[in-house]
């Protein structure tokens, strides 16, 4: 019986391998264990990386391909550079790769000056056949930009472009692409898959100084066009597999800039350190709606759709499922990021979007819909009753819908919360199947992209076909008149117009019923750097993987001793 | 051996429904990739942009059943094709990096579960009624009973923030480059100490009762009065002749778990911030990246049916029994 002894033997053997392991674990993590994770927290050498999570990528890839929508943070914000830098916080363009740039009278075509003595990281200057170059790969890699006819470079630092149609709209998607040096990537064999692992950029910090899985560094571009804006040494991204683990990092001091949520942020951060730790949230997000779906009665009758408007409680929404943290909408629709276009006279006279439950109660009652018991009822004779879809994962935003709820009873409407994942709403959204959801809208650099999502018959598909944006299908003839006018319009106080015209038609149609203006999240220490954008001093927003990010990287400056 | 070749055909058998299903599966959620994509960005991507990504991406319009063919082809060629959400990188390229910190956290946590939980069940049930059989099973259940999530955050918060024993993070420092050498190794260890400890604190129990129960029966076998009375030393009795008896439910619950290892350890992944095929499989499902999910569901499925295999393997030379049949 020889085998018999073999089992018997096995576990103590095992086991006495495991115990001698452990100890030995535990015996190296008493000598290492003080001093390790703690990586920068508290280092004022003046040689301190900017550190920043990435609560959202719990591993970093490699690919530092601007073309990819997965690329690695940081590629479009400190390796490649646009044209023009565009920022959500003030609503200002900074001239950056290009110093000026001229838009044709019939608004046709667009003419970018390049800046001079700007080089590649490889030393290489720039020139106008990198931009030539870069919007030929976009084209044939992404497809898009039907608009742009050709792009051609009159000499080496001028781009000039060319639409088929005046579409002045298209200037931000131009500025803001990113530019890629031709000399790389025109022997690349196929950009679209290509990882570029050693990017070659024109940004502030293009050395990839180490990569690790879960941690990489940029440093210093040694050609950087403005190197007195280079004043942090490096940026070092941390990966973090969700909020809590990546919040606990930021609240021990170990990251410098952070984008995710932290809930109850005064008392969890704050209060920490007050004359350091600070957070800004500028309402400098999309305008968050209540979609109604305006292919089914009664959501089809603007009336209701008001009235329903005037049903909820916009301060509460805000206070209490947003955390204070989102400003409520008023009834031209326009996002605070749309100040300047906003007509202030037509938002201090419409009442559809101030929460009064009587108004609501009796607009209702006038366009049919009857109370008896405390519950409405359809003119049908089935009782009014609506479905609210979120997805699972917006814990927020659920909350908006139950408060919602919450306003609906009063007015003898019983309302359901429907919280499956975010793909089975979306695709409800998409073919048309849903009553009422809560939704993000567009978020352009003008409220052209709002209203074209909301309003425009061109958008609208019939129940049952895939929509990309309108989900809740309403069009409006007029609006398409005007929006077009918008699109064609060469200066902006023309432009102001037809943005006026499409808030009047707006508070008219109140084609979604608009809740608040998201928030752009963001969050620092200034123990290791200064210089960030506050309320005062707005010039970005606090975000980290955005168009104006770029923006603060040139701004820090370390603490030094 | 015949035993053995039917337990092949059978294993074939099965791997053949569980690609199948993997197959299937994922294609009955709704919306594609890029709603997905689009729908997670909230705004901040323009409609314009679900036909660019489309076009980028390539996306499969091919009929159900060509598609199927093709992912059955690749199956046997290891072309496990493109991931999605982490465009371009191959689908064997995310997984094999990924795969080493799962199976070395989860075999790790497995090991020492298994291992410590089946000797504690032994002694137990040896000595019933002893401090250890009276105090140690409850107090487990009890600790096991913890929901996992927030057993993981107190051990952080504990032995990472306050008493600083233990990195807050990560597989390993940030600066140092894997490798084998004993710095690197060192370091590796003291990342794994939390999420290991606490994977192995709240499937500890489960060993620890099953076993005792087992070898409570087994305990009260006729041979083992007799091993008794022939006079054998009563360790050589607890081990050689109770245990390995009561051993065989544990090593089938063994196999079992040795297969599951590698579909990853979500919620640790999460809240120590450690690499490994669990997060990347929820980020492969929220995101529908069919290629992804198909490889990782392969993956699991493979080593599942392979740990199975193994067992039965182990079986024939543990239990004589299976042999005679």
């Amino acid at each position: 019986m020889a085998p018999s002894r073999i089992p018997s033997r096995r576990p103590r053997a095992v086991l006495r391998a495991v115990t001698a392991t452990a100890a030995a674990a535990l015996v190296l993590s008493a000598c290492t264990g003080g001093g390790a994770g703690s990586s920068g927290a508290g280092d004022t050498s003046g040689n301190q990386l900017l550190t920043i999570p990435r609560e959202d990528l719990a591993t970093f890839t490699r690919n530092f391909n601007p073309l990819s929508p997965q690329a690695a943070p940081m590629t479009k914000e400190a390796v490649y550079e646009p044209l023009v830098v565009h920022s959500m916080a003030d609503a200002k363009d900074t001239p950056w790769l290009a110093t000026k740039w001229e838009q044709a009278k019939d608004g046709k075509s667009l003419t970018f000056t390049l800046r001079e003595g700007v080089k590649w990281s490889d030393g290489k200057p720039l020139t106008a056949d990198d931009v030539v170059y870069t919007f030929q790969l976009r084209k044939k890699v992404l497809g898009g930009l039907e608009y742009l006819d050709k792009v051609t470079a009159a000499d080496a630092h001028t781009v000039k472009f060319s639409f088929n149609k005046p579409f002045s709209p298209g200037f931000f998607e131009i500025a803001g692409q990113s530019i890629m040096p031709k000399h790389v990537w025109s022997k690349v064999k196929d950009p679209a898959k290509f990882t570029n692992p050693n990017p070659v950029g024109t940004g502030p910090y293009t050395k990839l100084e180490r990569f690790q899985a879960q941690s990489y560094e940029l440093g210093r571009n040694p050609d950087y066009w403005q190197p007195a804006k280079q004043q942090i040494a490096g940026i070092r991204m941390l990966a973090f597999s969700g909020n809590d683990s990546a919040n606990v990092a930021f609240t021990n001091g170990e990251v410098d800039w952070t984008q995710s949520f932290i809930p109850d942020i005064e008392k969890s951060f704050v209060a920490k350190d007050k004359k350091h730790n600070h957070y800004w949230f500028p309402p400098a997000g999309a305008m968050i709606n209540w979609q109604l779906n305006t292919t089914k009665a009664p959501f089809n009758d603007p009336a209701v759709r008001k009235a329903l408007s005037m049903a909820i409680d916009r301060d509460q929404i805000t206070k209490v499922a947003m955390n204070g943290y989102a400003e409520p909408a008023d009834c031209t629709g326009l996002a605070r990021t749309y100040d300047k276009w906003r007509d202030k006279d037509l938002a201090a006279s419409c009442a559809w979007t101030t929460y009064d439950t009587d108004a609501a109660a009796k607009a209702l009652d006038a366009a049919g819909y009857k109370e008896s018991g405390g519950k409405r009822t359809l003119k049908n004779g089935k009782p009014f009753t609506l479905d609210i879809s979120v997805g699972s994962a917006s814990s927020d935003w659920i909350s908006v819908a139950n408060i919602i709820k919450q306003n609906l009873a009063k007015v003898g409407i019983t309302a359901t919360v429907k919280t499956p994942d975010w793909g089975a709403v979306v695709s409800s959204y998409e073919q048309g199947t849903f009553d009422s959801g809560i939704v993000w809208s567009n978020n352009g650099a003008t409220p052209y992209e709002y209203f074209r999502g909301v309003m425009s018959t061109v958008m609208v598909k019939p129940v049952g076909e895939k929509a990309t944006e309108n989900y809740h299908r309403f069009g409006d003839k007029k609006a398409d008149k005007l929006i077009d006018a918008f699109a064609a319009a060469a200066d902006e106080s023309e432009q102001a117009e037809q943005i006026d015209g499409l808030q009047e038609l707006y508070d008219k149609d109140a084609p979604v019923v608009p809740l608040f203006t998201g928030p752009e999240w963001g969050a620092y220490t200034d123990t290791r750097f200064t210089g960030w954008p506050t309320e005062k001093n707005p010039y970005a927003t606090l975000g980290n993987r955005n168009s104006s990010t770029i923006l603060v990287l040139t701004s820090l400056k370390p603490v030094k001793g | 051996m015949r035993l053995i070749l039917r337990n092949l055909g059978f294993y074939l058998l099965a791997f053949w429904a569980s690609i199948t299903l993997n197959f299937v599966l994922p294609r009955f959620m709704p919306g594609d990739p890029v709603s997905r994509m689009f729908a997670q960005a909230q705004g901040t991507m323009q409609p314009d942009q679900i036909a660019q990504l489309r076009t980028l991406f390539g996306l499969d319009d091919r009929p159900l059943w060509e598609q199927y063919v093709s992912y059955v082809k690749s199956v046997f060629t290891g072309d496990l094709g493109i991931s999605i959400t982490r465009f371009p990188t191959p689908v064997s390229e995310v997984i094999g990096s990924q795969i080493g910190w799962t199976l070395l956290l989860g075999g790790v946590a497995l090991v020492i579960a298994a291992v410590v939980g089946n000797l504690l069940g032994i002694v137990a049930a040896w000595r019933r009624g002893g401090v250890l059989d009276s105090a140690f099973p409850p107090l487990l259940i009890f600790v096991g009973s913890f929901p996992y999530f927030w057993l993981a955050m107190g051990a952080l918060y504990l032995f990472g923030v306050s008493l600083g024993w233990f990195p807050l993070r990560h597989a390993y420092d940030v600066g140092l480059t894997p490798g084998f050498n004993g710095e690197f190794l060192a370091n590796a260890a003291t990342h794994l100490v939390l999420p290991a400890l606490t994977m192995v604190l709240v499937s500890i129990g489960g060993w620890m009762l099953g076993m005792r129960n087992t070898m409570i029966a087994t305990a009260a076998e006729d041979y083992i009065t007799m091993a008794e009375a022939k006079g054998l030393s009563p360790s050589r009795i607890m081990f050689r002749y109770a245990a390995r008896n009561a051993l065989l439910p544990s090593v089938t619950n063994f196999g079992m778990a040795l297969g599951f290892v590698v579909g990853g350890a979500l919620l640790t992944e999460v809240v120590f911030a450690y690499p490994g095929i669990g997060y990347q499989l929820l980020m492969a499902v929220q995101g529908l990246d069919y290629p992804l999910m198909q490889g990782i569901f392969l993956t699991i499925t493979a080593a599942v049916l392979l740990a199975n295999f193994l067992v039965d393997l182990v079986y024939v030379r543990l239990d004589p029994r299976v042999r005679v049949r």
